[in-house]
């Protein structure tokens, strides 16, 4: 798994969050944890857990998700990953 | 328009669309700059039962450079929400509005102010500050005028703040300008017009009679200039700001249908609206490239410089009115690259062209709206700016009463490029045409502190 960082949050603290349900697209994919909206735009936490995650698969074939967390996105690349939610999506 | 609905896809997104730019020494406090962005434009004063208002998904920015690499050495954010004092209506009020902390007023709107320094450190000045209502009408809100006056506020580190709906100042007679680049005082001299008219028609103000939602900011100046000084030379580089405005918003938005307290709205800002001088994106950049142009930071508006050395409207002006641009014409065939404008709009003009004026930032090309600080306001203004010999004036910064379009259209006319080419002698017609308008055809009138612009129209008497 390789990684790149746009914010200040390592993807590796990813399990540790609410991630409730995801889905995928062979070019474009979406998932979504429901917590709480934003009280203002650009003031959250980033301290806070429950904030929603949502994960974006780029590019089914590399294996690439945008994963987009409070105010940044971090960029990782997991084959095995892609190839299971395309499975479980029927793609 | 000045950027009223300038470039595709932001004309489908009125919420975070920066119409005007407004950035001069404050007549009312020559210590300091007042900046005014302008968004949500072209609002009819009866909108209800929804008026108006911010964009609370909407991070909107004012960015001053002081040092000339079109980077912010000083960002001022604004961040709006709303809140409802009453789930069980459909009214915006419930009774007459006589306080902005009223309890018939159920829809209100309050903002942050955060201050970002050229680090990127943010320190939020403000936290719950009232935006006024919408001028709902006279039955509603009896006495708007200080109920505004109410809503401009003082902050501990020396800023004057005010957000909220105003009256837009902005003039031009948009239905003839992009019919075919009409000017109606000129109408019986255009290619078509002439074929239809044979007398000068008279301007109409298309933006009279609407109402904008208007972020305004009074700075000190030495706040804004390079080292915090307190006074410069009028000569000295550190006296001159670029200034420009933006709103971006979250890269991601989920939503989630009737569950709407729980839409997420993550990721980076993306910028999706960008403001400096007027009208560069509206005429100079072609329609291909605007949206990607409201996406960049003007550091990289080295690449949009080529539609500035060659503005299209140049070529069109001799083929609109024929025999009245001839040299003009000339000028175009010959390819000349406009140094003129690209001064005027891209780097500041520098020392040396004008007398006693300079507002250069520099080499690097990038569109803001620059002000020479050191230059008091005007005792007379005079509407077509620098061109009137007006220091205060448009291009130095931006007043509320220049005449931005018809200056604009005598510059790319050829009037201005004699500056950087002595040899070169402007058509007679490049230094009389006009759109035929002044702040004169903005029936709201202006105000004379802060925040200006004037009160926004009211519903009832604009329906």
């Amino acid at each position: 798994m390789s990684r790149v960082r746009y914010g200040s949050r390592a993807v590796n603290r990813l399990s540790r969050r609410r991630v409730l349900a995801i889905a995928a697209t062979a070019g474009v994919g979406v998932s979504v944890a429901g917590v709480t909206g934003l009280s203002l735009a650009g003031e959250t936490s980033a301290k806070d857990d429950g904030q929603p995650l949502v994960i974006s698969l780029r590019d089914a074939s590399k294996g690439t998700f945008d994963i987009f967390s409070g105010g940044s996105k971090t960029t990782l690349t997991d084959k095995k990953l892609a190839a299971r939610l395309l499975k479980a999506v029927k793609r | 328009m000045s950027s009223h609905r300038e470039a595709p896809e932001i004309s489908k997104d009125p919420v975070a669309d920066s119409s005007d730019l407004y950035a001069f020494v404050s007549p009312d406090d020559p210590d300091t700059v007042t900046i005014i962005a302008n968004y949500v434009p072209l609002q009819l004063p009866a909108s209800g039962p929804n008026f108006f208002e911010f964009g609370d998904d909407v991070l909107y920015e004012i960015h001053i450079d002081s040092n000339g690499d079109a980077r912010p050495d000083l960002t001022y954010q604004f961040r709006f929400r709303t809140e409802l004092r009453n789930n069980n209506t459909f009214l915006y009020n419930t009774g007459q509005i006589k306080s902005l902390d009223d309890p018939n007023w159920n829809r209100r709107q309050f903002y942050s102010v955060t201050k970002v320094d050229a680090h990127g450190k943010s320190t939020v000045l403000a936290a719950k500050l009232p935006c006024p209502p919408c001028n709902v009408g006279k039955i509603s809100i009896p006495h708007y005028e200080s109920l505004a006056a109410d809503a401009v506020k003082k902050l501990k580190t020396g800023e004057k703040v005010f957000a909220g709906q105003r009256a837009d100042a902005f003039f031009v007679d948009l239905g003839a300008i992009f019919d075919l680049g009409t000017l109606r005082p000129f109408q019986n001299k255009h290619l078509v017009g002439k074929t239809l008219f044979n007398y000068a028609g008279k301007a109409v103000n298309a933006t009279d009679k609407l109402n904008v939602h208007s972020i305004a900011i009074q700075v000190p100046l030495s706040t804004v200039r390079r080292g915090g000084k307190k006074a410069v030379r009028g000569r000295d580089p550190g006296a001159v700001i670029g200034v420009w405005t933006s709103a971006s918003r979250r890269q991601v938005q989920v939503r989630q249908g009737d569950k709407k307290n729980t839409d997420v709205e993550v990721g980076p800002q993306v910028q999706v609206s960008r403001l400096g001088n007027p009208l560069v994106n509206e005429v100079i950049v072609p329609m291909a490239q605007k949206d990607l142009f409201n996406s960049l930071p003007p550091s990289d508006d080295k690449r949009f410089a080529g539609f500035v050395e060659k503005p299209e409207l140049a070529g069109l002006l001799p083929v609109l009115y024929p025999g009245l641009f001839d040299n003009l014409a000339k000028l175009v065939k010959a390819g000349t690259p406009r140094a003129d404008l690209v001064a005027i709009l891209l780097t500041g003009i520098p020392d040396g062209l004008i007398d006693n004026f300079q507002n250069t930032t520099g080499s690097t090309k990038a569109d803001m709206l620059r002000l020479n600080t050191a230059i008091p306001p005007a005792k007379d203004p005079k509407a077509f700016g620098l061109l009137a010999g007006d220091l205060a004036g448009f291009p130095n910064g931006r007043r509320i009463e220049d005449d931005v379009v018809s200056i604009s259209i005598r510059a790319i006319a050829g009037v201005t490029f004699a500056l950087v080419d002595e040899t070169f002698k402007p058509d007679a017609a490049a230094g009389l045409v006009e759109q035929g308008l002044s702040i004169k055809n903005v029936s709201s009138g202006l105000l004379k502190k802060f925040p200006f612009l004037g009160t926004p129209f009211d519903g009832f008497d604009n329906p």
